[in-house]
């Protein structure tokens, strides 16, 4: 099947009528100076190459290119390569699409650009090796490829815009929400998606304890009260003094294998999430799971940067409302907030009652 | 509850479960949410999609002068499946794998090709049209020709597998061979107006090789020297002369040789 000489140069074969037979260099190895300086064994070195000249122009060139050149120094060489590439870096053709993994960052798709091309190109369907694979994943999996379970890509996208629904709407009326993804190369796209959604994020490491004891591991922290128009309220800020720690509404985790810890007290405090499960992972851990591949980052990102902006248009459509005057969900009043957490009565009406 | 937390799953269920018995003053935002877009059902188990191999291919049926596409399922060995085995996925199988197996078997050094696997839209092969083997925007591999093998398969009536494999390899050599010439030229333009392109591999390594030669001249000799000074020291001054006479480096070699020989 194979040509043995397919390769063969045919050019070359124009010249080889007018050529001298070449001299192949092993021959020539001998020029090359012997560290011992023995007389009598000393082998005479060849006769130079006589170039006998011919009328074929094009070996004038060939010759031009096996002499070796003259030594340059190496700042010549660089500078005539760089006034070279000057010279003709404007010629040649020019690349329109290039993949700039910066993009899903920078400008992350919305759902509704949600395609399966886009979803294979950036290798959500890739999953796990068929032996790690969980079974309550079964209704995920397309098929086996080379002993990795494919993930169904119309499944991943059907739960990709189903779960970029509920970060919209949480998000439109006025929720709280966290997303988590404490993977090596998560915290561009995880904080990016924050900042899209108007949420908040981790991604260093989940604090065992945050949700189930946060008034130890979240007391100190900043909280505000805010109107319909997201502006803050000074004036009601010795009303935070005792109340609890602020809980997400929504928790988006990039990674749920490695984040148990904080799926486990989200469950404890009957918090909702969003999981990209993999096809070793447990789907039952997350509200709503997106199966998709959890190890590549581009697939993370794609993921994150979509939900991110379900989450702006939910703010965008909460903060057209409230300019408007109206809200999506019930308004907390300011006697509310005045009230005591712990009694549900008004700061010092308990004293007064016990006097 | 067994092993199967359903928590996460009933979220819903246990906030308004909470407001009820007064555990919670007021149903948290997200409950009308988790109610309007529930979650889907997670554990129930779908029979996993069968893939089967399906060829396509362009035949003229006896009895018709036109030929019809004409869809070939393989036969599968009907065994009865278990019922464990219901819900587990099957291998995915395509017409492609066995022809690039092929290709890939008879050019195994089309493998140590670069090849880029990266795509920014995937979309790509909306632009391609493997009528013809070369496609805008994709490097000539062995792909291309296991892409245009299938083609050829599914649109020319009546034809055989090696016929359509003849037809795309011979195209692809055809032009692997345009490529090479092309390059050999810009290379030598670049030469003419000034490029340098140093030493080539090959004479890199032909350095490298004659210096591991000259080494071994120097190891040679001397090993020589060592040996006739012994044959000398042994059978007496005359025969020095004669070892001294013999000048060329293939009479050490030859010297050298002997006595392996001998011991052997």
């Amino acid at each position: 099947m194979i040509v043995r000489k397919f390769g063969l140069r045919q050019s070359r074969q124009l010249l080889a009528l007018s050529r001298q037979t070449p001299i192949s260099r092993r021959f020539l190895s001998t020029e090359f100076e012997t560290p011992v300086a023995a007389a009598a064994t000393e082998v005479q070195t060849p006769p130079k190459e006589t170039i006998v000249p011919s009328e074929n122009p094009l070996n004038e060139v060939m010759r031009a290119s096996s002499q070796p050149q003259e030594q340059w120094s190496e700042g010549r060489i660089w500078g005539m390569s760089e006034s070279r590439r000057r010279k003709f870096n404007r010629t040649g053709s020019v690349v329109e699409e290039i993949y700039n993994p910066e993009t899903v960052l920078d400008n992350p798709p919305r759902p509704s650009d949600i395609t399966l091309e886009l979803l294979l190109a950036s290798g959500t369907h890739l999953g796990h090796s068929t032996s790690r694979w969980n079974p309550q994943n079964s209704r995920y999996i397309f098929g086996i490829r080379e002993g990795v379970h494919i993930i169904s890509l119309d499944v991943t996208a059907a739960y990709l815009r189903r779960a970029a629904k509920v970060v919209e709407e949480v998000a439109a009326r006025g929720g709280i929400i966290l997303f988590a993804g404490t993977r090596k190369d998560q915290k561009r796209s995880v904080v990016r998606a924050a900042q899209l959604a108007r949420g908040y994020h981790i991604f260093e490491r989940w604090i065992p304890g945050a949700l189930t004891n946060g008034e130890q591991i979240l007391g100190h922290c900043e909280t505000m009260v805010v109107n319909a128009q997201d502006q803050p309220l000074p004036e009601f800020k010795r009303d935070l003094a005792d109340r609890p720690s602020v809980k997400p509404d929504l928790v988006v985790c990039l990674n749920p294998l490695e984040n148990v810890v904080m799926l486990h007290e989200c469950g404890l405090n009957n918090v909702p999430t969003i999981g990209i499960i993999d096809t070793d992972a447990d789907p039952t851990r997350v509200t709503y799971p997106i199966p998709a591949n959890d190890d590549s980052i581009r697939a993370t990102n794609l993921i994150a940067g979509i939900l991110g902006r379900a989450g702006e248009a939910g703010q965008v459509r909460r903060l057209k409302a409230a300019q408007q005057g109206k809200t999506t969900y019930k308004p907390i009043t300011a006697e509310q907030l005045r009230l005591d957490p712990f009694t549900g009565m008004l700061p010092g009406a308990e004293e007064k009652k016990r006097v | 509850m067994g092993k199967i937390n359903l928590t996460a799953l009933r979220v819903r269920q246990t906030a308004i479960n909470q407001f009820a018995s007064g555990k919670i003053s007021q149903l948290p935002q997200w409950v009308q949410v988790v109610g309007e877009i529930p979650p889907s059902e997670t554990l129930i188990r779908t029979p996993a999609p069968q893939h089967e191999l399906v060829r396509q291919r362009l035949k003229t049926l006896p009895g018709s002068s036109k030929p019809q596409v004409v869809f070939e399922v393989q036969e599968k060995t009907r065994k009865a499946k278990k019922a464990s085995r219901l819900f587990k996925p099957v291998g995915l199988k395509y017409e492609e794998d066995q022809i690039r197996q092929e290709f890939f078997r008879d050019h195994p050094w089309e493998l140590a090709r670069p090849r880029v696997i990266l795509e920014s839209t995937g979309k790509d092969f909306e632009n391609y049209d493997w009528s013809r083997l070369q496609q805008p925007g994709k490097r000539l591999d062995g792909e291309s020709v296991v892409q245009r093998q299938l083609w050829l398969l599914n649109n020319v009536p009546d034809i055989s597998k090696t016929a359509a494999y003849d037809i795309a390899r011979q195209e692809f050599y055809k032009l692997r061979l345009k490529e090479d010439i092309e390059r050999r030229v810009a290379a030598e333009e670049a030469e003419a107006t000034g490029a340098q392109f140093g030493l080539s591999y090959l004479d890199i390594g032909m350095n490298l090789e004659n210096q591991q030669y000259e080494k071994w001249k120097a190891w040679a000799k001397t090993e020589a020297q060592v040996f006739d000074q012994r044959n000398a020291a042994l059978s007496g001054a005359p025969e020095m002369g004669e070892t001294e006479a013999e000048p060329d480096a293939f009479g050490t070699e030859a010297d050298l040789l002997a006595p392996a020989q001998a011991k052997a």
